[in-house]
């Protein structure tokens, strides 16, 4: 059985900068796939290589078991993509758009009358099906982006920061049609920032930096696995030094600091018994606690701790 | 085998149209792009004013004319409509999928360099055709009204002939635009080429060098016009005394026709195998 993409010891070598170093990996059928990693880890340019945009300097990607660096055609036909924001031919409207799209990927005419309408109803663009493209704003043109990736109900997609640009609105939009994708089966591989976005819609992660893969694995498996989270208190008492000094000197406390009148916060080795042990150990000090949370993501400090490794 | 069938269903069951369904589909867009583009439009209007210029010149002489000789007036612009017309409808028509990243959008589908290669070009030419076609149906008409006599195979001929060089010259602007990093510089260049550097390099050879240059593109070009003169001009050589015990030599060279034929069609593979190989290779950077 081929997996969807199957990435293999691929190096991009810019002049001697290495964008994708080495990098290996499998995104298995029916995965939904986040793809992570700092600015200027290489995402991008893997991904450029995966949709024929750049040629790779060694290594494979396969898409459904073709290799795209070999045979682009046939490793594409039943691929959809959003790569950076794209740029659409201004004298098209959407639906022209997506017919010529349709067409090249050898949909029917009715095929793509049909899909067509949904997926311009399903990114909320109908009203603008027969504009010119030539005006739209950055956010309508992603959305008329993600609608050509999915016309064609390809069995994997791949997407580079789809909802960059995107009003918070259309984030949420966005974020339910991937949530949507998830439930009809379709392989998806996706390149973002935002950690929380990653964390609600994905089943899987990978981490690179310096093109090199750091981590990768379930999102549960990975969440579970963080050694260090950050803790923000707040308390009835004022944080003062003192108050402070005798916070740092609990088991497993590190890098404390104020963060208001009221509240601190600090990083903790350990699991969830170590967070409860904290707890008991702050109102032990005497300290009346308001509040005592988790603070962002688990994900969000797994991506820290692992980036600042490798830094 | 239980897996291929389950991407089938997937993609709808899909096969993927051939290379030339593609190529097809390709030029049927890009064609909806000069028809909605002021380019198109821009040498329409360019061409209507140099024709009712024109029509108003001969009109206005009192010679008598035959109707070769007045549709020989017309084709004296022919040229320039095609320098224009391989700027506009060859110069970027590679270039801006990359410098205004519509390429991201065309890229990644399952279609090949070289189907969106052969669809641009076939409807640039196709574009760059019907400005010609145009332009020599209003000739031809002209001529026939206001000229005596019959019309002659030398008019067809120079048709085909500004046809086959308004080939070779979109092909080298395919070349250029496969190359040329902007849009704005690979226009410029490509009007640059035809309209001043190639005329500039073909006289060095030939008026001051004195060698035929039969392999330049523009001077092949040139057959479009001559053809229509009867009978075919012949190469002639001139000295001049500027002043005692100096003379100054320039060479008139023409074209001939069959040589010329075979030089626009070399131009136009070797140009189009080039573009092929650039922009096969080129990556989509930024
Ligand atoms: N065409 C190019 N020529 C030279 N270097 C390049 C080119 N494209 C990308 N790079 C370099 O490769 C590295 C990886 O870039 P890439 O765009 O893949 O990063 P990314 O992970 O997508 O980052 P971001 O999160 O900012 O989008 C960067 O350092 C970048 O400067
Ligand atoms: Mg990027």
């Amino acid at each position: 059985m081929t997996e969807p993409i199957v990435i293999n010891k691929l190096t991009k070598d810019f002049g001697g900068f290495m964008a994708v170093d080495d990098l290996s990996l499998t995104v298995p059928r029916r995965s939904f796939m986040g793809f992570l990693g700092p600015n200027g880890a290489g995402k991008t340019t893997t991904i450029k290589i995966l949709t024929n945009m750049l040629s790779a300097s060694s290594g494979e990607a396969y898409l459904n078991g073709v290799d795209v660096t070999k045979d682009p055609k046939a490793a594409l036909a039943n691929v959809g993509a959003v790569v950076e924001t794209p740029e659409f031919y201004p004298f098209l409207t959407p639906r022209e758009t997506l017919s010529y799209l349709g067409e090249l990927r050898g949909m029917s005419r009715q095929d793509i009358e049909r899909r067509g309408r949904e997926v311009l109803e399903t990114v909320k663009m109908t009203d603008w099906a027969d504009k010119r493209i030539g005006k739209f704003s950055k956010g309508m043109k992603q959305r008329v982006a993600i609608a050509q990736a999915i016309l064609h109900e390809p069995s994997v997609i791949i997407l580079d920061e789809p909802t960059s640009g995107l009003d918070p609105r259309g984030m949420v939009e966005v974020r339910e049609i991937l949530t949507e994708l998830k439930r009809a089966d379709y392989t998806v591989f996706m390149s973002s920032h935002l950690l929380n976005e990653v964390q609600e819609v994905c089943t899987d992660v990978v981490l690179i930096d310096h093109g090199k893969l750091l981590r990768s694995g379930s999102v549960a498996s990975l969440v579970g696995q963080a050694s260090v989270r950050r803790i923000e208190v707040a308390v009835l008492q004022k944080v003062s030094g003192e108050l402070l000094n005798k916070v740092s000197k609990l088991d497993g406390v590190t890098e404390l600091r104020a963060a208001g009148e009221n509240q601190f916060m600090f990083s903790l080795k350990g699991g969830v018994e170590a967070q409860s042990k904290a707890l008991m150990d702050l109102q032990s000090i005497g300290l009346n606690v308001v509040s005592y949370k988790e603070s962002g993501l688990a994900l969000e400090s797994l991506y820290m701790s692992l980036i600042k490794d490798s830094r | 085998m239980m897996e291929a069938n389950v991407e089938a269903v997937k993609n709808g069951g899909r096969a993927l149209p051939s290379d030339l369904q593609q190529t097809v589909v390709v030029a049927k867009y890009d064609i909806m792009k000069y028809l909605r583009s002021r380019r198109l439009l821009g040498i329409l209007i360019i061409e209507a004013l140099v024709l009712v210029l024109i029509t108003a010149l001969v009109g206005t002489s009192e010679r008598p004319h035959t109707v070769d000789g007045v549709i020989e007036q017309y084709v004296g612009f022919v040229s320039i409509l095609i320098v224009l017309g391989a700027t506009l409808f060859g110069g970027d028509a590679i270039v801006s999928e990359y410098q205004s990243r519509t390429g991201f959008l065309l890229f990644p589908n399952p279609v090949r360099k070289s189907s969106i290669l052969a669809g641009k070009f076939a409807s640039s030419v196709g574009a760059m055709g019907l400005v010609l076609v145009t332009y020599y149906a209003v000739a031809i008409a002209a001529g026939l009204v206001m000229g005596d006599g019959g019309l002659s195979d030398r008019v067809f001929a120079s048709l085909g002939l500004s046809l086959l060089y308004g080939i070779s010259a979109m092909a080298v602007a395919f070349l250029i635009s496969s190359i040329m990093k902007g849009s704005t510089g690979a226009l410029i260049l490509t009007f640059a080429l035809f309209f001043l550097i190639l005329n500039i390099i073909t006289s060095l050879i030939g008026q001051l060098g004195g060698t035929k240059p039969w392999f330049m593109i523009d001077f092949a070009g040139g057959t479009l016009s001559y053809i229509m003169s009867d009978p075919y001009p012949v190469d002639t050589t001139m000295s001049f005394e500027i002043a005692p015990g100096q003379s100054f030599t320039t060479y008139l060279f023409y074209p001939e026709v069959y040589l010329s034929i075979g030089v626009m069609v070399a131009y136009a593979v070797a140009a189009m195998v080039l573009a092929y190989i650039f922009f096969r290779r080129r990556e989509m950077a930024a």
